[in-house]
């Protein structure tokens, strides 16, 4: 079986629960206890936290704050920082941060959405239109997790604080930390990440803030994460965090080379009569985005399983939600978004996997396509 | 003293000499649904006792009593001698804390040395006298202290009715085999069915890899709600994937659920026979989607040569039918949005009055036989 869908999750890491297993077993003390126990537990903790946000961001400017996932992060910054006027944001963004925007408009915050490129990339010019004096929040997505698509995150919020410094610039990272090269310039205040999408567990994510922005807490406690997120910290998760991270930022940049040859390799690989390309040529290394048009992705997807090869897909067959509201909005036609299917790696994706994925991708599409005349 | 519930059966005491046939079957059933409590289940005339059990547990019992058809009413009480003493005791701890009540005394032992007035009279008088924030209203009390005194000895004392199913012990009527979707319709239909005493086994159809994985969970989920009140006990399914491939091949686009919906109730007719059940049972409501109006119905009867093909939801509105799930449990799980029959082969405009001689043309261009014979090799069958 070949899993391609690791932009929904990858493997955990086997070596790094292994190295995390103590706290699952004899470190199990609280890392608020005051004993000898609590306190190591702290200071490991503590150093996963550096090591953590070192690998993006200078340690002196800003924090990371635990969180279980990457949707809460993103819903501390929505909620937190567009308390007020309005909130500009893309219409290419993770559901985290489109349903939180919904909610907020609910509650009477303007919410503006910039058009996106056929790419899936914002059109900047038309985001930095939105931005005005009133605007208290803007939000765009890193590497879309649909398409792919780089959004020159530095370039942006610098041109937004250009034109309203007192506007908080939050990214959804969680496509791009440990995965493409990421430095967050003094202009970005928010970025939110994930373990799960770098061999870490479900359930555990983070929130990186610049130290003097101002942000409440969603959940409130017993003040752990320095009173920005209460609970008992989830101390296995983190730590296997921790060394997945290790491992992924020590192989990062030579994976991302690797990928980008082998996502060409497949591409190139792929029958071109019924596949077409969503995913732009300088986007991720680790998502190429097709369509088979014509043809239900959804349908596809469970053919191909059955076939050997998981893949996600960004159409279902519920009446609801049809098709993605990414894609819609990159402006393709209804028989493009019905055949979507997203092949996303890990660094231990092989060109073997990529050549095999290719010919049952061609032979399945092709049973459908005749089967359905 | 100990806790008891009451169980009041519905119309079984109308059957006449097969009365004894439908007391065993409740009494199993009851048996059946409350598998797994300690308890006991006692008969005695005209009602049931559940005894022994643990006290605490008495509101799982009640749960479990309510979703059990045949069961007019239940009723939580207490069991004691009948000594006077002993029946104020209880009497005391299930009347109200204050307002309005009256004793209401059922005497089936005549030896008992008070009857049934003076009963009322001395247990009512005991209450008021220790509680003044009490008062009897014989006409229309805000509580009532029920008295049931027995010819073996024992009284029964509890407070209230409360309503069961009603409806008639499932596995007293035959058997059927329900159609089921992942929608509202269906599971009601077979519920229905069920309150009159059929025992309901359940066919679902899909055609996957164009339905999915969660739609056919679905249903498996359906069919279990559905096996707690109508003794379903296993789920077949059966794929007309090649069905539909070759009605889109070869026919005309919008006779695809004419033909569909003949081809499964020829599956469900063979299959019917081969697992003893009686009749086929589906959810359809007159009009209410193209391929349920009477000409639609016409031409699915038309196929099946020798079962009854019961559809009691025929003259209900939608909103009746939700109503309905709601009541049995299963309107959460109906409209999860998995499709159970997915979009992908389905016209634009379906032929909502097909002519007989039309269908007909239209199969005539598919090797019916040998479909039905492939489609059949799927069966898989799902223990509940």
């Amino acid at each position: 079986m070949i899993y391609f869908d690791n932009a929904a999750t990858t493997r955990p890491s086997a070596r790094a629960l292994e190295a995390a297993g103590a706290y699952l077993s004899e470190c199990y003390f609280n890392p608020s206890a005051l004993y000898g126990g609590g306190v190591a537990v702290s200071r490991e903790i503590a150093a996963a936290r550096k090591f953590l946000l070192a690998q993006v961001a200078d340690p002196f400017r800003y924090e990371l704050i635990f969180t279980s996932c990457g949707s809460e992060a993103d819903n501390q910054a929505l909620f937190g920082c567009a308390r007020r006027g309005n909130l500009v944001t893309t219409a290419g963004e993770h559901a985290a941060v489109y349903e939180s925007a919904q909610a907020l408009k609910a509650r009477g915050i303007e919410v503006r959405y910039a058009p996106l490129h056929a790419d899936g990339s914002v059109d900047g010019a038309a985001l930095l239109s939105l931005v005005d004096e009133k605007t208290s929040l803007v939000s765009v997505i890193h590497v879309n997790n649909e398409t792919g698509a780089v959004n020159d995150i530095a370039a942006l919020a610098a041109q937004v604080k250009k034109k309203n410094p007192r506007a908080v610039f939050h990214s959804d990272g969680v496509q791009a930390y440990g995965k493409i090269p990421v430095r967050l310039s003094d202009d970005v205040d928010l970025y939110s990440v994930s373990a799960h999408k770098i061999g870490g567990l479900k359930g555990t994510g983070a929130l990186i803030r610049r130290k003097k922005l101002a942000l409440p807490p969603l959940i409130y406690g017993g003040g752990q994460e320095g009173g920005m997120r209460s609970g008992t910290e989830n101390v296995f998760g983190i730590m296997v965090f921790y060394h997945a991270a290790r491992e992924t930022f020590a192989a990062a940049e030579q994976a991302g080379t690797r990928l980008r040859e082998v996502r060409e390799r497949l591409w190139d690989a792929l029958d071109h009569g019924i596949f077409t390309r969503i995913s732009p040529q300088n986007g991720t290394p680790y998502i190429l985005t097709v369509s088979a048009a014509g043809l239900r992705g959804e349908v596809l997807q469970r053919m191909l399983a059955d076939g050997g090869l998981m893949a996600g897909t960004g159409s279902a067959c519920s009446s609801r939600h049809r098709f993605s509201r990414v894609l819609s909005a990159c402006g393709y036609p209804e028989r493009v978004l019905d055949g979507v299917l997203r092949l996303s790696f890990s660094p231990q994706t092989t060109r073997e996997e990529a050549d095999a994925a290719a010919e049952i991708l061609n032979r399945t599409a092709t049973d459908l396509r005749e089967r359905m005349n | 003293m100990e806790k008891i519930v009451i169980i009041r059966y519905a119309e079984i005491h109308l059957k006449g000499k097969n009365r004894g046939y439908f007391e065993r079957v409740f009494c199993v059933n009851l048996e059946r649904a409350l598998k797994g409590l300690r308890h006991e289940l006692r008969r005695t005339s005209g009602r049931y006792l559940v005894e022994a059990f643990d006290g605490e547990r008495v509101g799982e019992i009640c749960d479990r009593i309510s979703r059990v058809f045949g069961v007019h009413s239940y009723s939580v009480g207490l069991k004691t001698e009948s000594d006077l003493d002993q029946i104020y005791a209880c009497a005391r701890l299930v009347a109200p804390q204050s307002g309005t009540f009256k004793v209401d005394t059922h005497r089936a032992d005549k030896k008992f040395p008070l009857n049934s007035m003076q009963l009322n009279a001395e247990i009512g008088g005991r209450l008021l006298g220790e509680n003044p924030a009490l008062k009897v209203d014989v006409h229309e009390p805000q509580a009532y202290v029920f008295l049931d005194v027995r010819e073996n000895g024992s009284t029964l004392v509890f407070s209230e009715f409360k309503k069961g199913l009603g409806g008639m012990p499932v596995g007293t009527a035959g058997k059927g085999l329900l159609l089921i979707s992942g929608g509202i319709d269906s599971p009601v239909a077979g519920y229905l069915m069920a309150k009159r005493g059929m025992t309901v086994e359940c066919l679902h159809f899909h055609s996957y890899p164009y339905t999915n994985e969660q739609a056919k969970e679905k249903v498996v989920e359906l069919t279990r709600i559905l096996s707690r009140y109508a003794g379903t006990a296993k789920l077949r399914t059966v794929k007309v994937t090649h069905i539909q491939e070759s009605i889109h091949e070869k026919c005309a686009p919008e006779f695809m659920v004419t033909l569909l919906r003949r081809f499964m109730y020829r599956i469900a007719e063979r299959l019917a026979k081969k697992i003893g059940a009686q009749c086929l049972i589906t959810g359809e409501s007159l009009g209410q989607v193209a391929s349920q109006t009477i000409e639609g119905i016409t031409s699915s009867d038309s196929v099946v040569e020798s079962l009854p093909v019961l559809r009691p939801l025929i003259g209900f509105d939608k909103e009746e039918i939700i109503e309905r799930s709601m009541q049995m449990g299963a309107y959460e799980t109906s409209v999860l949005p998995f499709e159970d029959c997915c979009t992908v082969f389905l016209p634009e405009f379906p032929v909502i009055k097909p002519k007989m001689a039309d269908i007909l043309a239209e199969e005539g261009k598919l090797d019916t036989e040998a479909l039905l014979a492939e489609a059949l090799e799927s069966l898989e069958v799902i223990e509940i």
